[in-house]
């Protein structure tokens, strides 16, 4: 048929036009060696990530009673939720948790990334610097936590200090047991992720910009607000995700420092899995990783992160 | 650039002084803590020391009144090792792959990411609800080692990203164009410059895990971690023993980041970079 | 040392290469022969590197054929393709010592011990290294570092060098010793030499052939000479240097010889041959720099008209040691210079915003392609003796 000695001759047209030696390729085996090689860390990662958080999000529409966990498709965990005066105020604490926190650590780790960054100037120092900031956090969380205790208690060093100092008669009570220490622990545990990043994001600015900038008449806090910041822009997104989403999704800090008084989201869901009730603890998981990745959407609205950290 | 006798601007005190009161505040409650495990018998948990002596340290040993610390410390130990060895061959590939761009780079760039920023409790709850509706029982080898390997996993990707950066690709050339093949390639160039960054991953992948207690609270199963052990402790203890288990274990973490960090010293004092410029002097 | 067997002729044959949209490199064909020097020559992003890489084999043609010695060696790996690449970097191995990275390939190749690091001290005294062999790449100046790289490509007996930017990283010093030592080298050892540089007198002191590339094309492949005295077209006479490029009309042509009249007035005589170009056409003609003369027009005089001259003002004045190289501004953008003989001009020396004119022989003035649209095109293939 004619359709088909048509395709024919076209199939043989395409063959003889074909290169005299074989075409170079190289980009597909390449691509065949990246999936072997990133295929490990991605099925770990489906499997221990992906799915749990499926597991999550469709065990959230579940039901439950005292002793066990019904599958079925209800929406009522989330009814209650979203009627619930408590999911308010536990919204609202730990947003005002994160928030000062974010404030707090911002300042105080762009100060510390500046002057490590410009006022350092041999890099044997910076390093040493670096290294003395970064190795508290790779020591036990726990323990830096719970070192405060000592430190602010009624009895401890602070205010003995202060008493010792004649600064006031008795001891302060906020420091402890308070959202004061709750705060003081996140900024203690958390600064360092604001620090890492804006290091990393001022150390690439071209120092010849800064002098550049001085040479045109900027002053000191000029130079720092015109060139500086928005050069760092990318390590204070990233370091403000980070804290941030740290800061939501604690519940052992804001327990043992706040000693019980104040709550957040995430230690009021823990209170739900330890009464077994997985179900409501779901919904609650789900409502907040939806808000927390607004927030973190919102972020990189403002700057784009890929390319820094993809190097 | 400055010279050596360059006078510092003022502002240079003003933040030295600012970052030793960070430091200070970093440090200092520690220090507080390492010092009251030294706390006397009969002393409490703040100040005064009543006396100095190692009771509590001698306590720890006895299982009996504190919980289980000795098996929650090997059992943490242990699992830190697995993860390190995990994280770092699971990184060192995977960040080796993302050097090509390859079709679903972007999904498992961002899988990663994702699971790097989700609060543990909540990956915790996952594969606990997942091993159980599986009708799985959860145990520190496997599921809190998932659990971990989750917070490991990104962070040494991450640490490869920056490693790989500055790594030029015309010493892989070079080999090839020596006659290696690509395993020879890996193992005698590859692999050997990218060593520091390797030992960098192993240092993270082994803290992160022996500190771990989000994740690990729901999937370690019935035998517990010592960040565990030390999180049961805080409620219900009232001795120093406390500070003497975190003490010890701080110690353990410095010991280890101090061998990490050494070996990358020595490795790069090693490899003196950057060639000195040719000079009508130098002796050719 | 032994010498390589199998010719070192290297043939590149109808080859183009892409990447992703980009041509780097269109249907380009090339033969070297055994043992010569060649250098490949153009500015960033012409299609030299990726033509080395090529025939390195780092990257593989998108259609087109590789052969040495007469045999294709695309896909074929190193080991079997019997050559050997310096890289612009170096890419010495920082971990290894000078000895461990002379050595490499042999190690590769699974020899033994003894054997490789024998081969290689014998290698490094040949490069007068042999001091330094237990050091780390990064103790050893620039200079150094390059003999090492060069002992280390050399270890292989390749019948093919191939160059990439290698004075590049070494200051002007030194780059100008080390030309004559890979010169020098290149005869000893008898093999080809492929150098890939941006540098045009560089490539002119070095080279048998010079390949003049632009846009993955090559422009011009004839003896360093060739290339500069006979440059083919008006890039490769600007591109090399030495030249001014003249262009104009053809008013009339007679006895081999055309008549042609310059934009702003100046009037030129071309030597041209059959096919004669017609009368309207606009041809291009080159004269070197150094075959200029130049006088004062004194104030107030009327700037002598005449044939092959040009009227302008000094724009700038160069000092070249040997030779000072005055930069006349002309009514129109084309760029003149002339190269005079530094007795010359400082017998009657020059100032800026002097009024001049500056003569030639109009038996000096070589014909371009440009614009000859009537003429048959010259083959690119190298077709040049073979070294000696």
């Amino acid at each position: 048929m004619a359709i088909i000695e048509q395709a024919a001759d076209e199939l043989q047209a395409l063959a003889a036009s074909g290169p005299a030696v074989r075409e170079a390729a190289p980009e597909d085996s390449g691509e065949a060696a990246s999936w072997f090689q990133t295929a490990p860390m991605v099925i770990v990662l489906a499997l221990f990530f992906g799915l749990p958080m499926l597991v999550v999000l469709v065990v959230s529409f579940f039901d439950f009673d005292r002793t066990d966990i019904i599958p079925t498709f209800i929406l009522d965990n989330y009814v209650e939720l979203f009627r619930s005066e408590v999911t308010l105020r536990l919204y609202a604490s730990s947003l005002k948790f994160a928030f000062i926190v974010w404030a707090v650590t911002l300042v105080l780790g762009f100060n510390i990334a500046y002057f490590l960054v410009f006022h350092v100037r041999s890099l044997l120092w910076q390093i040493g610097l670096f290294l003395v900031c970064t190795v508290p956090f790779l020591t036990s969380n726990v323990i830096r936590m719970i070192s405060w205790i000592p430190f602010l208690g009624r009895n401890g060093i602070f205010n003995q200090a202060l008493e010792g100092a004649g600064i006031v008669n008795q001891p302060l009570e906020f420091l402890l047991f308070s959202d004061f220490a709750v705060i003081v622990a996140y900024v203690h545990l958390f600064t360092l992720f604001m620090v890492v990043p804006i290091f990393n994001s001022m150390a690439r600015i071209d120092k010849s910009l800064l002098e550049a900038a001085r040479d045109a008449g900027a002053g000191r806090f000029r130079v720092v607000a015109e060139i500086v910041l928005p050069l760092s822009r990318t390590g204070i997104a990233l370091g403000s995700i980070f804290v941030i989403t740290l800061v939501m999704g604690d519940s052992f800090v804001v327990r043992t420092m706040s000693g019980g008084q104040s709550a957040s989201v995430v230690s009021a869901l823990q209170n739900e899995v330890a009464g077994l009730q997985y179900p409501p603890a779901a919904a609650s998981a789900v409502i907040m990783v939806i808000i927390v990745t607004l927030m973190v959407a919102g972020i990189l609205r403002l700057v784009d992160v890929r390319k820094e950290l993809a190097g | 650039m400055h010279s050596a006798d360059d006078a510092r601007p003022w502002t240079f005190y003003a933040f030295a002084a600012f970052f030793t009161l960070f430091v200070l505040f970093l440090y200092g409650p520690m220090i507080v803590i390492y010092i009251l495990s030294f706390q006397g018998p009969s002393g409490g948990m703040t100040f005064p020391l009543n006396g100095v002596s190692l009771h509590w340290f001698g306590a720890l040993i006895s299982q009996t009144r504190v919980g289980d610390i000795a098996g929650s410390f090997v059992r943490s130990i242990g699992l830190a090792a697995l993860v390190a060895l995990v994280t770092v061959v699971l990184s060192v590939l995977a960040g080796l792959g993302f050097r090509r761009r390859f079709r679903g780079s972007a999904f498992a760039f961002y899988l990663a990411i994702a699971s790097l920023i989700m609060p543990g409790l909540f990956v915790g709850l996952g594969i606990a609800l997942a091993f159980r509706l599986l009708g799985l029982e959860t145990s520190w080898y496997v599921s809190g080692l998932g659990a971990q390997l989750t917070w490991t996993l990104p962070f040494g990707l991450l640490i490869m990203f920056a490693v790989l950066g500055r790594f030029n690709r015309s010493y892989e050339e070079a080999a090839i164009d020596l006659g290696a093949t690509n395993w020879q390639k890996l193992r005698e160039v590859t692999l050997p410059m990218l060593l520091p960054g390797i030992i960098g991953v192993a240092l993270f992948g082994f803290t992160l895990s022996y500190d771990e207690l989000a994740r690990t609270a729901l999937t370690a199963g019935s035998e517990n971690t010592l960040p565990l052990e030390i999180w049961a402790m805080t409620t219900n203890v009232t001795s120093p023993t406390l500070y003497a288990v975190g003490a010890v274990t701080t110690i353990v973490s410095f010991v280890v980041i101090v061998i990490a960090l050494s070996s990358i010293a020595f490795i790069q004092r090693r490899r003196i970079r950057g060639a000195r410029d040719a000079t009508l002097a130098s002796a050719e | 040392m032994d010498k390589p067997t199998g010719s070192g002729e290297v043939a590149v044959v109808g080859v183009t290469k892409r990447f992703g949209e980009t041509v780097a490199v269109k249907d380009l064909s090339l033969t070297i022969p055994h043992g010569s020097y060649c250098c490949l020559l153009g500015p960033s992003g012409c299609g030299k590197t990726t033509i080395l890489r090529m025939i390195a084999g780092h990257d593989k043609p998108t259609t087109g054929d590789i052969r040495i010695g007469g045999e294709s060696v695309v896909g074929l790996p190193q080991v079997r393709r019997g050559t050997a690449m310096m890289f612009q970097s170096y890419a010495l191995f920082p971990h290894r010592s000078v000895l461990d990275n002379v050595a490499f390939a042999l190690k590769m190749r699974g020899a033994g011990l003894a054997e490789r690091h024998g081969k290689a001290r014998e290698l490094l005294a040949k490069v007068q290294l042999e001091k330094f062999a237990d050091r780390l790449p990064g103790q050893l100046s620039g200079g150094q570092q390059q003999r090492v790289a060069l002992a280390r490509a050399l270890i292989t007996n390749p019948r093919v060098l191939l160059l990439d930017e290698p004075l590049s990283a070494l200051d002007e010093y030194l780059r100008l010793r080390m030309r004559g030592e890979l010169r020098r080298v290149q005869k000893e050892l008898g093999i080809t030499f492929i150098h890939v540089t941006h540098t045009q007198l560089e490539a002119i002191a070095v080279a048998d052939t010079v390949v003049v590339m632009a846009n993955g094309r090559i422009e011009q492949a004839a003896s360093a000479r060739d290339i500069f005295v006979t440059p083919r077209n008006a890039y490769v006479a600007r591109f090399v240097g030495g030249q001014n490029v003249l262009s104009g009309t053809v008013e009339s042509t007679m006895n081999g010889t055309a008549a042609v009249a310059s934009r702003n007035g100046a009037r030129f005589a071309f030597p041209v041959d059959d096919p004669k170009p017609p009368r309207g056409s606009t041809i291009y003609g080159s004269i070197r720099r150094d075959r200029i003369t130049i006088e004062k027009v004194p104030l107030g005089s009327k700037p002598p008209g005449g044939l092959n001259s040009v009227v302008g003002e000094v724009h700038t004045i160069e000092n070249q040691g040997s030779y000072v190289k005055v930069t006349l501004d002309l009514s129109d953008s084309e760029e003149f210079v002339a190269n005079l003989l530094d007795e010359n001009f400082f017998k009657n020396p020059l100032d800026i915003g002097d009024r001049v004119v500056a003569r030639w022989s109009a038996s000096d003035v070589k014909l371009l392609d440009d614009g000859l649209g009537a003429r048959a095109p010259i083959p690119a293939e190298a077709e040049v003796a073979t070294a000696g």
